[in-house]
């Protein structure tokens, strides 16, 4: 009889399992396709709160500066959630942006240098949208900009993008708020705005603060590093798998790193603004080399050329070096 | 310890990075604090991003 019964109850036990079981899987409908991801229209753009610091920063520097009269500019890097879109960094026009009262634009590959740098770090960082300035009191985009940025918005995540309009003509409102999509700082002011592909115009896009870094930040001491060599890195990014950057010394240099195919080995670039000095790490051990070369890029292929000789050439070709010192 | 059931949207979320790791190795993310799930990384490509930021147009 006990035996009938433990029976039973092991049968009933199984068949709540089961019936949990189905009730725990998720519907069919809930499985779509992977990396499916729905995106709804922008509902607010969340700045991290040392990047509007970066932003309002800049932009008193810019017109303190004896290109003041320029329009100034920063692309905006980020994560794009469901419904908004997280800064997380502003990465600057660059000295070497091409400007005037009426016009920016950016120095484009120091930017996309500066982004594969921070992707080491965050490997979610995609464009999410762009800001620059208007001279006046414009702010809103004006029709040269929605030219430009509905044939451009388009391939950002979900189709859509956040844009700032900074002009210097904020005022004190009576103890009224502005409204949600305007941040004010002094007479500083951002105005921000969403486009969407297809859309016919801009809309305003509420704007929110949450605490958290620029990202970006510690990119702004070797800047000019970046733009001094931001093609041959690019290209080389382009070229070779295995590129490295870190900012070191505090800040002054731009170590670069290019490991070597099949071994533990790296050829060490340190990148100041007119310097460039080449190393073999050879596991801890560093070996200064001089590849006689000032383009950053041909002097690394120059390199690895050397390194890809044949041992017993490689050797034969010491000897007559030393030869050739000796006979000197 | 919050054991409410997952909304519709969230169990979703669970699902697609559950799918991402297992098919193509994505991490998910988990709270340091009480280790639930909050979500999955997303990576994006090279050429997405470079592409995005090489063809921002002039602005006005």
């Amino acid at each position: 009889m006990l035996r009938g019964f433990l029976t039973t109850a092991s049968h009933w036990l199984y068949g709540l399992h089961q019936a949990l079981d189905r009730e725990r899987a998720p519907a069919p409908a809930l499985l779509p396709p992977a990396g499916s991801r729905a995106y709804r229209r922008l509902q607010r753009v969340v700045l991290a709160r040392e990047v509007a610091d970066t932003l309002f920063e800049d932009f008193a520097e810019h017109r303190a500066s004896p290109r003041g009269e320029e329009e100034v500019g920063w692309i905006l890097l980020g994560v794009r959630e469901e419904s908004e879109v997280r800064v997380r960094a502003a990465l600057p026009a660059g000295a070497d942006r091409d400007a005037g009262v009426a016009h920016v634009h950016f120095n484009s590959v120091a930017q996309a240098v500066a982004w594969r740098i921070l992707r080491q770090a965050d490997r979610r960082l995609a464009m999410v949208g762009v800001v620059h300035t208007h001279p006046g009191s414009l702010r809103h985009p004006s029709n040269g900009d929605f030219r430009g940025d509905s044939l451009w918005v388009g391939q950002l995540r979900g189709g859509e993008g956040a844009f700032g309009i900074g002009t210097a003509d904020a005022k004190p409102v009576n103890g009224q708020a502005y409204a949600d999509h305007v941040q004010t700082r002094d007479t500083l002011c951002f105005s921000w705005y969403a486009l969407g592909d297809g859309d016919e115009r801009y809309r305003r896009l509420p704007v929110t603060i949450a605490d958290g870094p620029d990202v970006a930040r510690s990119l702004r001491d070797v800047w000019t590093t970046i733009e001094r060599y931001a093609r041959p890195l690019d290209a080389l990014c382009e070229q070779l798998a295995k590129v490295n950057f870190e900012v070191a010394q505090d800040g002054q240099v731009l170590l670069v790193r290019f490991g070597l195919a099949g071994s533990d080995h790296t050829i060490r670039v340190l990148l100041r603004q007119d310097e460039a000095r080449f190393f073999l790490d050879q596991g801890g051990t560093l070996v200064a080399i001089d590849p006689e070369e000032r383009q950053l890029d041909r002097a690394i292929y120059l390199i690895l050329a050397e390194l890809a000789r044949p041992p017993q050439e490689a050797e034969a070709s010491q000897e007559r070096a030393v030869e050739l010192v000796n006979a000197g | 310890m919050d054991f409410r059931p997952l909304t519709d949207t969230e169990r979703q979320r669970l699902i697609d990075a559950l799918r991402n790791n297992a098919q193509n190795n994505r991490a998910i993310l988990m709270d340091q604090r009480d280790t639930s799930f909050i979500g999955a990384v997303e990576e994006v490509t090279d050429e997405e991003v470079i592409s995005a930021i090489k063809s921002v147009p002039c602005h006005y």
